[in-house]
């Protein structure tokens, strides 16, 4: 129900997995949300805000745009 | 923030707790007298005012995203229904006599509304649908047992007849969803043909409203829930 129109890919997954295979609960544990709030970020069901996106790439040490980008066919309207 | 970080699968917030206690306490209490439904009130809606006035902080962004949206789900289902129950009540020589019967049905439709959108929104449609699912049947299974306490072999029959079906679809659901959302849409039916609910007015419209919202709206929702479900994306990312 809470679907957003997957106007934004994540790459949290994958950064997650390279933080010496961190699992879902230790990084939801870090940046103070529960561990379905991370689910629903990788599976593209939830757009953190601005203040969420900020602390879980400061845990990869990777800037918000690394982790967050626009789907292509917005990026093209942009342009 | 208290409460956030639970790590273990389910462990209920002191706020959740507590709101419990007042609703079954305003519930046993209210036999006594009627003026104690009001810790009813206070249990179901008394933590979601904390957390607005910001007294309570118990939950993160996409939980209170979820709960938002579900309270506005909510607000657009009671409308809807309010605006068909005056049109039907206006409409012709129908008098509604039990006013607290309909406060009872505008409760329900709020309550079931937001529930089930914040199940959607917040765990997805397959989970919401399993907790659906055992909640239900575990409901049904202590109303069997406070009714045949005395008669367990009445209690052993009733509890594998009418309970058991739920929570083997509850186990379903995890491996088959949409079949299991198809199965449960076909009982949602036959409970429709079996008991006559589709004949309106049989015992009283607003408490057949009442009843069918709480015993085949959970059915329904589940199966509608489990036949949107897409076995690869979730199975995608659960880690």
């Amino acid at each position: 129900m809470m679907k957003p129109r997957q106007e934004i890919r994540n790459h949290l997954r994958h950064y997650r997995l390279m933080a010496d295979g961190m699992t879902q609960q230790d990084l939801a544990d870090r940046v103070e949300v529960t561990r379905q709030t991370i689910v629903s970020i990788e599976k593209g069901n939830y757009n953190p805000t601005v203040v969420l996106a900020l602390r879980i790439a400061h845990v990869f040490g990777i800037s918000v745009e690394t982790l967050f980008e626009l789907e292509k066919g917005e990026r093209d309207d942009r342009d | 923030m208290t409460g956030i970080n639970a790590k273990s699968w389910w462990r209920p917030r002191p706020a959740s707790m507590i709101a419990a206690c007042l609703i079954i306490a305003g519930l046993i209490l209210s036999n006594t007298s009627w003026w104690f439904f009001i810790l009813v009130g206070l249990g179901i809606f008394g933590p979601g005012l904390l957390r607005e006035f910001g007294a309570l902080r118990d939950k993160d962004e996409f939980q209170s995203r979820s709960t938002h949206r579900a309270g506005y789900h909510a607000f657009l289902a009671a409308g809807i229904i309010a605006a068909i129950f005056v049109a039907y009540n206006r409409s012709g020589e129908r008098n509604l006599k039990e006013p607290e019967e309909l406060a009872t049905l505008f409760l329900v439709v709020l309550w079931f509304t937001w529930l089930l959108s914040s199940l959607l929104s917040f765990v997805g449609a397959k989970r919401a649908a399993v907790r659906i699912l055992i909640g239900y049947g575990a409901f049904w299974l202590l109303f069997s047992a406070a009714s045949h306490i005395t008669e367990p072999a009445a209690l052993l029959m009733e509890g594998l007849m009418v309970t058991g079906p739920f929570f083997v679809l509850a186990f379903l659901s995890r491996r088959w969803p949409r079949l299991s959302g198809f199965l449960l849409i076909a009982a949602t039916a036959f409970f429709l043909y079996r008991f006559q609910w589709y004949e309106i007015g049989r015992s009283g419209l607003v408490n057949q409203c009442v009843v069918m919202i709480l015993f085949l709206g959970p059915l329904l929702a589940s199966g509608i829930a489990l036949l949107t479900v897409r076995p690869a994306l979730e199975q995608a990312t659960e880690r």
